[in-house]
């Protein structure tokens, strides 16, 4: 595994990889991999949140083990649940074996009826620490964030029938929020924050140019102008930088070298995903845009 | 404490004085943040001035509040002169933080009146006494009476509370097998499956959001509409509340098990507010904009106490209102006025809002907030 000595090396890693960082967020992941503190990634939709995990993973040559949350996520589909079936045809399997009750249950809850989910994976790591992604914390219950507590400070985890499993190699934690809630304290408490924030002209321009070296500048200018612009207006819903390089991949794959009124109105629906902010910036003249 | 750079003896010692010095600014900084920020600085981060600042503010903060006090804070303290110290004594602080001391005087919420009472029967006492007062308007309560009145809410609400808990652990009727205590019980009988263990059904949980209208027209119930607030926190615990009168403020956090005198003094350092009519569209424009992505999701019960006596455009109030209705589960309009006889919701923005509204209910006395229960605990 790559070690580095200091955020700016983690820059242009990242670069080589096709993320751009500044150096406020390099200096996160720094801390992330020196302190082995899990990293809490706060901002708008589409802004590339949960997008660095992969990066990350790759850039440390390690597994990427991804713990996608939604309403309702239990400790059975986050942490492990016993094979049920396997179990079943386990105890019959045993009739007539002679063995004691006590061995039979034995035999049932050993590993090999394990299975596996995410967070246990994680900490089960043999060789080197894998990368962690807990995305859109958010939507999961608050039962769900008090038992992520113990993983997240202990880097264990209590199987009743089997004992404590402790990690070898604690696991390097990304946790992504959209705040539709707001997180406990307790568990901010154990991470380190970052907030993503829309980038600016400069940046954005860098970004896309990264995903599409083929762009020509004036498009390339002309698109992210657009988008910047659309920002600053009050959208339902506000485009993400990856709307930005969905927008000028289609205009790229349509043909066109540069933003003209006919492009514009042709391929709104490509960065603007609601009927109301569609018909706003329709009754504006696209000449504000570009 | 230090409160500047310049004045620590070394670098650590800087360093910890600036852990304190952030936490006395309303930052949840500890020793544990304080370890990691030296340890930060161990590892190589301290030479750079951008990278140290990036690092602490990681480990320190914890939402964009945070991050922008940080920001202040940061200049503050390592940037300070000893030359320019005179201007450095003011305090920064961010609107919506509430500072820890707050017993200041609050505005006498729901007690505007004090003399003159109608005798309705003044002499019962007890049981009876207690009847009668559930049955009371708000607004026609002498200040004694609103004393009793308030500790029997206080008790009957935290029944509430209570009762909508346990109704949630004690559904349990049907459910999927559980196939984990199931395995493990017929262990006993050879491995065949005899008793099927069920699982209890999870309590469905809808997230509430409440919206507390509390201009000068409302003054008389928003204190006991409040209590309420205080109340179903306890069972919602994902419960978002407003206050709204000619502008929105968001006390979700502020509302804390026994912080109600907090809140109060909030509000009344907002008095500004409600001293103006009510602009109960603006309002709620402000918090779809503002809050509605973030907050209107998973489709939540919303929940508006509000007299519904509007100044502003009655067309503004439909709209939002039917902005909020389609992300969420279903509106609920209390309306301490509907208590009233004769009334009809005739006023403008009333008129306006019933087509979007699934229910519009009374609030004016006790047994009405208690009455909701059912519509809660199904919620």
């Amino acid at each position: 595994m790559r070690s580095f000595d200091n955020p700016s090396q983690i820059i242009e890693a990242l670069d080589r990889q096709q993320y751009i960082a500044e150096e406020e967020f390099a200096t996160s992941l720094y801390l992330l991999l020196k302190l082995h503190k899990p990293l809490l990634l706060e901002g708008p939709p589409g802004v590339g949140k949960t997008e660095i995990a992969p990066v990350l993973s790759a850039l440390l040559d390690t597994e990427l083990i991804r713990l996608q949350c939604y309403e309702g996520l239990d400790v059975n589909a986050a942490v492990y649940e016993w094979n049920y079936q396997k179990q079943l045809l386990g105890i019959k399997l045993q009739e007539g074996s002679g063995l004691s009750v006590l061995e039979k249950e034995k035999h049932i809850f050993g590993h090999e009826y394990l299975l596996e989910r995410p967070l246990l994976r994680s900490i089960m790591a043999e060789n080197r620490s894998p990368v962690l992604l807990i995305d859109e914390l958010d939507r999961s219950d608050e039962e769900f964030e008090a038992f992520l507590l113990e993983l997240l400070s202990a880097f264990q985890i209590s199987i009743p029938e089997i004992g404590t499993v402790k990690a070898k190699h604690r696991p390097f934690v990304i946790l992504t929020s959209n705040r539709t809630r707001e997180l406990s304290d307790a568990l901010k408490r154990r991470c380190l924050y970052h907030w993503i924030d829309y980038p600016d002209l400069e940046k954005e321009m860098r970004i896309v140019k990264k995903h599409l070296p083929d762009i020509e500048e004036k498009l390339l200018k002309q698109v992210v102008n657009s988008v910047q612009q659309f920002r600053k207006r009050k959208l339902v819903k506000t485009p993400g930088v990856s709307e930005t390089i969905d927008w000028a991949e289609s205009l790229l794959a349509l043909g066109y070298r540069e933003l003209n009124a006919g492009a514009f109105d042709q391929t709104l629906g490509c960065i603007l995903k609601s009927a109301e902010d569609i018909s706003q910036v329709r009754t504006e003249n696209a000449d504000v845009f570009m | 404490m230090k409160q500047q750079a310049y004045a620590a003896g070394s670098v650590t010692e800087s360093i910890v004085a600036f852990a304190q010095f952030t936490r006395s600014h309303g930052l949840n900084v500890g020793i544990q943040e304080t370890q990691e920020a030296l340890m930060s600085a161990e590892c190589g981060l301290l030479i750079h001035r951008e990278q140290f600042r990036g690092a602490l503010k990681a480990i320190f903060c914890h939402s964009p509040e945070e991050c922008h006090l940080f920001e202040k804070l940061f200049l503050l303290y390592w940037d300070t002169n000893p030359i320019d110290l005179q201007e450095v004594k003011s305090r920064t602080s961010v609107q919506g933080m509430i500072a820890k001391k707050t017993n200041t005087s609050l505005v006498m919420l729901g007690r505007g009146r004090t003399d003159k009472e109608t005798e309705e029967g003044k002499n019962i006492s007890g049981a009876s006494e207690t009847e009668r007062l559930k049955k009371t308007d708000f607004s026609s309560l002498g200040s004694l009476e609103a004393g009793v009145l308030e500790e029997i809410a206080r008790k009957l609400f935290q029944q509430m509370a209570v009762r909508l808990r346990r109704r949630m652990k004690e559904s349990r009727r049907g459910g999927q097998v559980n196939l984990r205590r199931t395995i493990r019980r017929s262990i006993g009988y050879g491995g065949e499956p005899v008793d099927l263990l069920r699982k209890a059904q999870r309590p469905k949980k809808t997230r509430l959001i409440v919206l507390l209208d509390v201009s000068g027209s409302m003054d008389k119930y928003s204190y006991f509409l409040l209590l309420f607030i205080c109340a179903l926190r306890e069972n919602f615990r994902q419960l978002e509340s407003f206050i709204f009168s000619t502008s929105l403020l968001r006390i979700s956090k502020a509302l804390r098990p026994g912080s109600i005198q907090r809140v109060l003094s909030v509000i009344s350092d907002q008095a500004e507010n409600w001293s103006g009519g009510t602009r109960i569209g603006t309002c709620l424009q402000t918090f779809n904009e503002k809050y509605g992505r973030q907050i209107l999701n998973g489709s939540p019960t919303i929940m508006i106490l509000s007299d519904g006596l509007d100044t502003g455009p009655p067309a503004l109030l439909a709209e939002e209102l039917k902005k909020m209705h389609r992300r969420s589960k279903r509106i609920v309009w209390l309306n301490p006025l509907k208590g009233t006889r004769g009334y009809a919701p005739t006023a403008g923005g009333m008129q306006a809002a019933m087509p979007e509204l699934d229910e519009f209910r009374s609030a004016h006395n006790l047994n009405c907030l208690l009455d909701l229960e059912n519509i809660l605990a199904y919620a």
